[in-house]
């Protein structure tokens, strides 16, 4: 072959490296359309109970609460970790938005011994920089605006000389010069995660790190962090439409249940939210009976055992969170949300559907995947090829999985048909569906696509970790994760229609339109 | 068990009762000191080789792995729009598109889907400017159906006229929307300044889609020049061996016709120095920065590249480890992401620079950050320990590429593909590990000039500050897309 070299645009793969950073999964809007690949996976084949539930998985809980999940598996010697705490963007109150995200972030700030240069004089700045802002926060509350301009500055002053103490970044280094590769963590509406993978010989050093920022860590240079928590929020909603639309939607479909509340947090929140908001926090919810962890990889189970029970097996179990009490009333009537935007139009419909435990769950998934799974989904065929009023349709069940939630359609319409084209198709699909339900065939192509998708999940230590650790988090065995082929096995054409007709109506939806508004 | 106290109790206690940290499990070490205490050997490891055949003349590398019932094929052909004069541009892009989904000869679109579906096949097809790629997994048991439909997909694609008008209106949307994201505007305006009417500068245009650049006779010109076997690689990984593979390729293989002709050279671009601020009006919370400047390094096995894929790490593409990070983000708190580039093609000029996106009242701020830090590498080169940890990283991380048998398989199809030699990513291992300090700094004094960079900014022109962005340079207002 001739050596003619790739003509590629590697400017913009260069904002690829915000990878690395600290990406937080909430408030990211609607799923970017991004060319869909095929891919409409296997016959049913036979599958029971799924190969992913005999998987050798080891389970350990510990007197205090912390449960491990541990995974051998052959392959290179490297190692993947996934801590998970129970606790996210639902636990928040109003007012203190984005806190579980802003302490996501301050983790990686270090602790008592890791990340400093002298402890005692660091901390001794953090009374003065925490009464500073109080300060601020009175100073703002009255619009007094060169004092807000002045305590801003002294708290930048003041956070520049504690730094003269700090040696930053301290936690990052040490993991990345071992070979750590994927250092990260998100937020989501229920969940905080941490994840990194290591060589497989290095896997003591995420022990003593993970289970010392657990029990000691110290949130340094606060203020600053959180002005990047702010340009965050600004990447991801205030500059971009489909963020701010996303945003603008849960909040009218939610007016009561905290899934109404963006996970990154409201401008204003995070603008009041000090350390000390961080440390009761922490304190309060970051607790082992809380804290769920898988590991997969090349390692040895009874090893992974030992190192859990010693480096975790100390710290304080703590108390449960409390239980989210907030219930959204039922919805009575359509309700509907216009967004202004210097920019192209798009559309978001939400119904309201059941918690992901629910029995009628998988219905509601199944119903997903029949509207736009797929280049021969219902929404699909009918929008973007037969149609052609939208470039692109997708949907999901979400903004989380234990409460209620919305069965939520993006749909991206093609000039020059507007947003209510697009709308008025898609109900009349889904009335159909309600009507008639899906043809065999079709819950057969679901079926299959859930039974491949169940071998194709197992490719990936750090997958599998995600899925071990999400199905213990949240559902309380992971071997859940695995079980939805069995339970669209028994699923019939009728379970579909009447969730359909049940969920897909009128009345329980929020429509959500971004239209141009010339600036 | 130990109590957990709050911070600054905390902190107090270690002063009087140093104690309590003999109750920590594992000794008396703090978890610095136990970090500072740990080491460890060397990441040992096979590193899997696929095995190398010939089909007709096309090479096929294979990995067997037999960990999952699932058999992975990759093919990628040399040849795509950068190739072509901009009349071809839209057929090329298309050309990935269209073999996916136009059907095949004898066989209509939703028949391909339908038996894509029965069969559990999973399929992708990708471009870059110069090559067209495209995969296939499927369960064990359907490999050989599989690879025959996808073989005609490849080989005998019927460029359906219905999906060529689908493909062709979302180009003409994705057009339309393109001003929406300023990242987006940011990155096609500062390919358009730098590298002008050459293919990396080219932005699909509504003019690029009329019908008659997408006719039957334009994709299956297209086509003819790019699917044919002088252009191709094959690879294969999974649950198969090579007895099993071999007549299964062979008949896929034999689909593909010789080249009639060789493909032509790619235009070499002639970069253009535009020192200066450039600013694209956009009224938004957020401004989006690029800056850069040509630079002439390319990949190769040089001590010098090395050092300068060493620089670049600290400099700014190292995540939280890196100088530009570590001042912009972490330091000012000005932007969630702010990292270099440093691009190192290997016939033409590449770009050295950096990119950041902060609200529009800290956009010249940010930039001047970025600029004393550019400017600082001369008074603080980069230190032992730097450069230590960088090459660590890369060394300890390097059983990372061997993780995945396609991976493995896939990079091999690019070293061969960019006429690298086969066991290129052992001398880079060996290269960056040659790497000093003094390297580094000589490669930045050699390439980096700060004051020689085009500074784009797209953003809120009244919140960023005209005055301010003088500051910079002579600022040339370009027009809103």
């Amino acid at each position: 072959m001739a050596s003619r070299l790739t003509v590629s645009r590697l400017v913009v793969s260069s904002l690829g490296v915000a990878a690395l950073m600290l990406a937080s999964g909430c408030g990211s809007g609607p799923r970017a359309p991004a060319a869909r690949t095929s891919g409409v996976p296997a016959p049913a084949a036979t599958l029971a109970p799924s190969p992913g539930e005999r998987l050798p998985v080891r389970e350990v809980t510990l007197d205090n609460g912390m449960r491990f999940l541990i995974l051998p598996r052959d392959g290179a010697p490297t190692v993947s970790f996934v801590l998970q705490f129970g606790i996210g963007g639902v636990h928040e109150r109003e007012g203190q938005t984005g806190i579980a995200h802003l302490l996501e972030h301050m983790l990686f700030k270090g602790t008592t011994t890791i990340g400093t240069r002298d402890l005692d004089a660091e901390l001794a700045y953090f009374d003065r920089i925490d009464s500073v802002h109080d300060t601020l926060l009175v100073a703002r509350a009255s619009d007094d605006t060169t004092a807000i301009e002045r305590l801003s500055k002294r708290i930048v002053e003041l956070e520049d000389s504690a730094r003269a103490f700090v040696d930053s970044n301290a936690f990052d280094r040490i993991l990345t010069r071992e070979g750590a590769q994927g250092l990260n963590a998100t937020t989501t509406s229920e969940a905080t995660i941490y994840f990194v993978e290591l060589p497989a010989n290095r896997a003591e050093l995420w022990f003593v790190l993970e289970a010392d920022r657990m029990r000691d860590p110290v949130f340094r240079e606060f203020y600053s962090e959180r002005s990047v928590v702010l340009e965050e929020r600004r990447m991801r909603v205030d500059a971009s439409p489909g963020g701010t639309l996303y945003e603008r939607h849960l909040a009218e479909a939610f007016r009561v249940h905290p899934y109404g509340q963006p996970v990154v947090g409201h401008m204003r929140d995070l603008e009041r939210i000090s350390r000390r908001d961080l440390e009761h926090y922490f304190s309060r919810y970051y607790t082992p009976d809380n804290t769920v962890a898988a590991i997969v990889g090349d390692i040895d189970p009874d090893h992974m055992e030992r190192l859990a029970r010693r480096y975790f097996g100390d710290i304080e179990a703590g108390e449960p969170p409390p239980a989210v009490t907030a219930v959204e009333p039922p919805q009575r009537e359509e309700r509907r949300v216009e967004v202004g935007w210097d920019a192209q139009p798009l559309l978001r419909i939400g119904w309201r559907v059941p918690s992901q435990q629910d029995d009628e769950a998988v219905a509601v998934t199944v119903l997903s995947s029949l509207l736009t799974g797929g280049r021969s989904s219902r929404l699909h065929r009918r929008l973007v090829t037969e149609e052609r009023v939208a470039t692109g349709v997708f949907s999901s069940v979400g903004p989380g999985s234990r409460f209620p939630g919305l069965l939520q359609i993006d749909a991206t319409p093609r000039a020059p048909h507007p947003p209510e084209t697009v709308e008025a198709l898609i109900y009349e699909e889904v009335e159909r569906l309600a009507r008639e339900g899906p043809s065999e065939r079709e819950l057969e192509r679901v079926r299959n696509q859930v039974a491949a998708g169940a071998v194709r999940r197992m490719t990936s230590n750090l997958g599998l970790a995600f899925q071990l650790a999400e199905s213990t988090s949240l559902e309380g065995d992971w071997r859940e994760t695995f079980r939805g082929a069995e339970r669209l096995r028994e699923l019939t054409r009728e379970d579909v229609r009447k969730a359909a007709a049940r969920y897909l109506t009128e009345q329980n939806r929020t429509v959500a339109v971004l239209r141009r508004e010339e600036p | 068990m130990k109590k957990r106290l709050p911070l600054r109790a905390w902190a107090l206690a270690t002063a009087v009762a140093g104690a309590i940290l003999t109750t920590v499990p594992g000794a008396a070490q703090t978890p610095r000191e136990r970090v500072d205490a740990m080491s460890f050997g060397p990441v040992r490891f096979e590193q899997p080789t696929p095995e190398r055949y010939e089909v007709e003349g096309v090479t096929v590398l294979l990995l067997e792995d037999r960990d999952l019932p699932l058999v992975t094929t990759m093919v990628g052909f040399e040849g795509g729009y950068g190739l072509f004069p901009r009349s071809r541009y839209a057929a090329a892009t298309a050309l990935p598109a269209l073999m996916r989904y136009g059907g095949v000869e004898g066989m209509a679109p939703d028949s391909v889907d339908a038996e894509l579906e029965t069969y559990a096949i999973q399929l992708s097809f990708g471009s870059g400017g110069g090559a067209v790629s495209s995969s296939m997994n499927v369960l064990t048991e359907h490999f050989g159906r599989a690879m025959a439909l996808w073989g005609r997909m490849i080989a005998e694609p019927a460029f359906d006229p219905s999906e060529v008008e689908i493909w062709r209106g979302r180009q003409m949307e994705s057009v339309l929307r393109r001003p929406d994201d300023p990242g987006t505007v940011a990155f096609s305006e500062f390919n358009a300044l730098l590298y002008g009417d050459h293919p990396i500068g080219w932005e699909m245009a509504e003019a690029d889609l009329d019908p008659g650049a997408l006719t039957r006779e334009r994709l299956d010109e297209i086509h003819r020049r790019i699917v044919c076997r002088d252009n191709l690689l094959v690879g294969v990984t999974g649950d198969v061996s090579w007895a099993e593979a071999r007549p299964v390729v062979e008949r896929f293989v034999r689909r593909i016709p010789e080249c009639a002709e060789p493909l032509p050279e790619p235009p070499v671009p002639d970069v253009r120095a535009r020192p200066g601020v450039y600013l694209i009006h956009k009224e938004l919370d957020q401004a989006v920065v690029v800056l850069a400047h040509p630079t002439d390094l390319p990949l190769a096995d040089d001590p010098e590249y090395f050092a300068a894929t060493i620089g670049n790490t600290i400099l700014g593409a190292g995540g939280f480890s890196s100088r530009i990070m570590d001042k912009v983000r972490t330091e000012r708190g000005y932007a969630y992401s702010a990292s270099s580039l440093w691009t190192t093609p290997r016939r033409y000029p590449g770009l050295l620079g950096a990119v950041t996106r902060t609200q529009p009242e800290t956009a010249v701020p940010a930039i001047e950050v970025i600029m004393e830090t550019m400017r600082g590498l001369g008074d603080e080169p980069p230190t032992d320990e730097e450069v230590k940890t960088t090459v660590d990283r890369i060394v300890n991380g390097f059983v990372f590429n061997f993780e995945n048998p396609s991976q493995i398989v896939s990079r091999t199809m690019f070293y061969l593909a960019q006429d690298l030699p086969e066991d290129w990513l052992e001398r880079y291992l060996n290269g960056v590990q040659a790497v000093d300090a003094d390297a580094v700094a000589g490669v930045f004094d050699a390439h980096l000039r700060p004051d020689d960079m085009t500074i784009l900014v797209v953003g809120d022109t009244a919140r960023i500050g005209r005055d301010a962005l003088e500051r910079l340079g002579a600022v040339t207002v370009l027009p809103t897309p």
